[in-house]
């Protein structure tokens, strides 16, 4: 029986002066991958951020790898270093003087000050791997700026597989990839969750995508309006329930 | 031709000397600060500093006390609280930073005005007397630039991870709020240190075209950071001998031959980077 990585309670979290995400309860069972759905505005990246110590909570409590979080939502270190995030998208306008090695790089270094000499044996092997892994070897000497919306993403995985964590948070990771990139991204995901044993929630629109690979589907509108496996979640009715008279949902049906 | 006895008659002076170690050390700064400062899209904040300097200065006049002590405590108070504005506004930063500069310079115009004995001096504010640098401005200048340089090499992990996406920075354990603050604080005192010698129209300059060009040159972070600190130094030294020898003002000649280097940059990398995966200034990891 698998233990719960990520325990919410009634959690509450304000953002900008508005009740964002109001006691919202759930479990992330380890080596789960569970989605976060639900329309814009809904407090879904708010609940991220929370449960990444990046913002205070209003109400509620969060456990996760078995600690308690303080209010203020600080992590400790130890938590922090088992959880790796995958934002929507970098700021990389223009040309960004970053190489794809340096940057993965920055996923393996501890917090805190060091200096940009110190480059051990052990950090250069890792990053290699890393990107080894997630197909991004012959990418590594190309400016991060250059690389397409697939890559990049590939990359970000590259960063987070670095160096072993628990707990992957994904915040629209596949926002604007087209279909064959998506696809891609969504099985070096699954290669890598495998591998690594990585517990991962993440947050997304594609709810085909959401259907065909999670095994938890919260439906979030501030307060969760339902919870489960996709095919108890993902019906019409809760659907309309959760997006509004709007949705009309459409299911892809793939043979061959 | 350079006419090797005059340039001689030039070196010689001691207040050439400190003028030319003066703009070298306020070129490596401004451009090692630069390329951070260019790349998190605060160019503009650098010149709406350089204008709330020059009402610094004025409030300075106006009570009677030495404007140079009062410019860098008044230019970081003034970095801080605007910053907070950018932060709780729901403007755009450009147009807040363009009503918090244009508003600094109409006042500090003003109020200069009501000076009778400062109106022959705004002419060295705006563009900066680089010869007038004393010994102590030196010091001050060469301890700011060591201070930046530790921070910024200790920092580099958080200042990249910040400028590509604050809540990756927040996740991996960097004091976010902390390093934002505190790179807005040494830029503020930077600006406000510099002022004397480049003068509150050119400090962006310093700012920004070393930084631009680095960033066209170089495809690994602490090589830009080194070239851009290095350019700027560079296009100082150039500015002020090009300057000391054909007698034409300090600034602005520094600020043509840093343009001259963005050009010479802009070629090199037309040509180097042709191809994505060139890497002439690429060392392997």
């Amino acid at each position: 029986m698998h233990s719960p990585v990520v325990v919410v309670s009634d959690l509450s979290v304000e953002r900008s002066g508005r009740l964002a995400v109001d006691k919202v309860s759930f479990e992330l069972q380890s080596e789960s991958e569970t989605a976060v759905v639900g329309p814009n505005g809904a407090g879904k990246s708010t609940l991220v951020a929370a449960l990444l110590g990046l913002l205070p909570r209003t109400a509620g409590r969060v456990q996760i790898l078995g600690q308690q979080l303080s209010p203020n939502g600080d992590l400790p270190g130890a938590i922090r270093s088992q959880i790796a995030y995958v934002p929507q998208s970098l700021a990389l306008q223009g040309r960004f003087p970053l190489s794809v090695a340096e940057f993965v790089g920055f996923g393996f270094d501890p917090p805190g000050p060091r200096w940009p000499w110190q480059q051990h044996r052990k950090r250069k092997n890792a990053i290699e791997k890393a990107l080894d892994r997630t197909g991004c070897i012959d990418l590594r000497n190309r400016l991060l700026s250059e690389l397409s919306g697939g890559q990049l993403k590939r990359v970000m995985l590259s960063f987070c597989v670095v160096r072993p964590r628990q707990l992957l948070v994904l915040d629209e990771a596949q926002a604007g990839l087209d279909v064959p990139s998506n696809e891609r991204f969504q099985q070096l995901l699954l290669e890598l969750r495998r591998q690594e044993g990585w517990t991962v929630l993440h947050v997304s629109h594609d709810l085909d995508m959401v259907r065909r690979s999670s095994d938890q589907v919260l439906g979030l509108n501030r307060r969760l309006c339902c919870s489960g496996s996709p095919d108890h979640t993902l019906t019409p009715e809760r659907l309309v329930d959760l997006y509004g008279p709007n949705m009309v949902p459409y299911r892809h049906q793939c043979h061959g | 031709m350079v006419d090797t006895q005059a340039l001689a008659l030039v070196l010689a002076e001691p207040f050439m000397q400190r003028a030319l170690i003066g703009g070298l050390l306020t070129g490596a700064l401004g451009g090692l600060l630069g390329s951070v400062a260019v790349l998190r899209e605060l160019s503009f904040f650098s010149d709406a500093l350089g204008h709330s300097a020059l009402l610094g200065i004025t409030v300075g006049i106006l009570i009677g006390v030495n404007p140079t002590l009062v410019l860098i405590p008044f230019a970081v108070v003034f970095a801080i609280l605007v910053n907070q504005l950018v932060e709780r506004s729901s403007l755009p930063t450009d147009a807040l930073l363009n009503i918090v500069y244009s508003t600094s310079l109409a006042a500090a115009i003003l109020f200069l005005s009501l000076v009778e004995s400062y109106r022959g001096g705004i002419r060295q504010l705006l563009f900066g007397d680089i010869l007038g640098v004393s010994t102590l401005d030196l010091i001050v200048i060469g301890m700011l630039l060591a201070a930046a340089l530790i921070y910024l090499c200790l920092s580099l992990r958080a200042q990249v991870l910040l400028t590509l996406n604050q809540e990756l920075a927040g996740a991996v354990g960097v004091q976010t709020r902390w390093h934002r603050l505190a790179f807005i604080v040494l830029l503020a005192v930077v600006v406000a240190v510099s002022i004397k010698a480049v003068g509150v129209l050119l400090i962006s300059a310093f700012v920004v075209i070393p930084a631009c060009a680095g960033r066209l040159l170089c495809r690994r972070f602490p090589l830009y950071v080194f070239v851009s600190s290095i350019l700027g130094g560079t296009c100082a030294l150039l500015g002020l001998l090009a300057s000391g020898l054909t007698n034409l003002p300090s600034g602005p000649s520094v600020v043509m031959v840093q343009f001259l280097g963005f050009l010479i940059a802009l070629i090199l990398s037309s040509r180097i980077f042709r191809r994505p995966s060139t890497t002439a200034l690429d060392p392997q990891i």
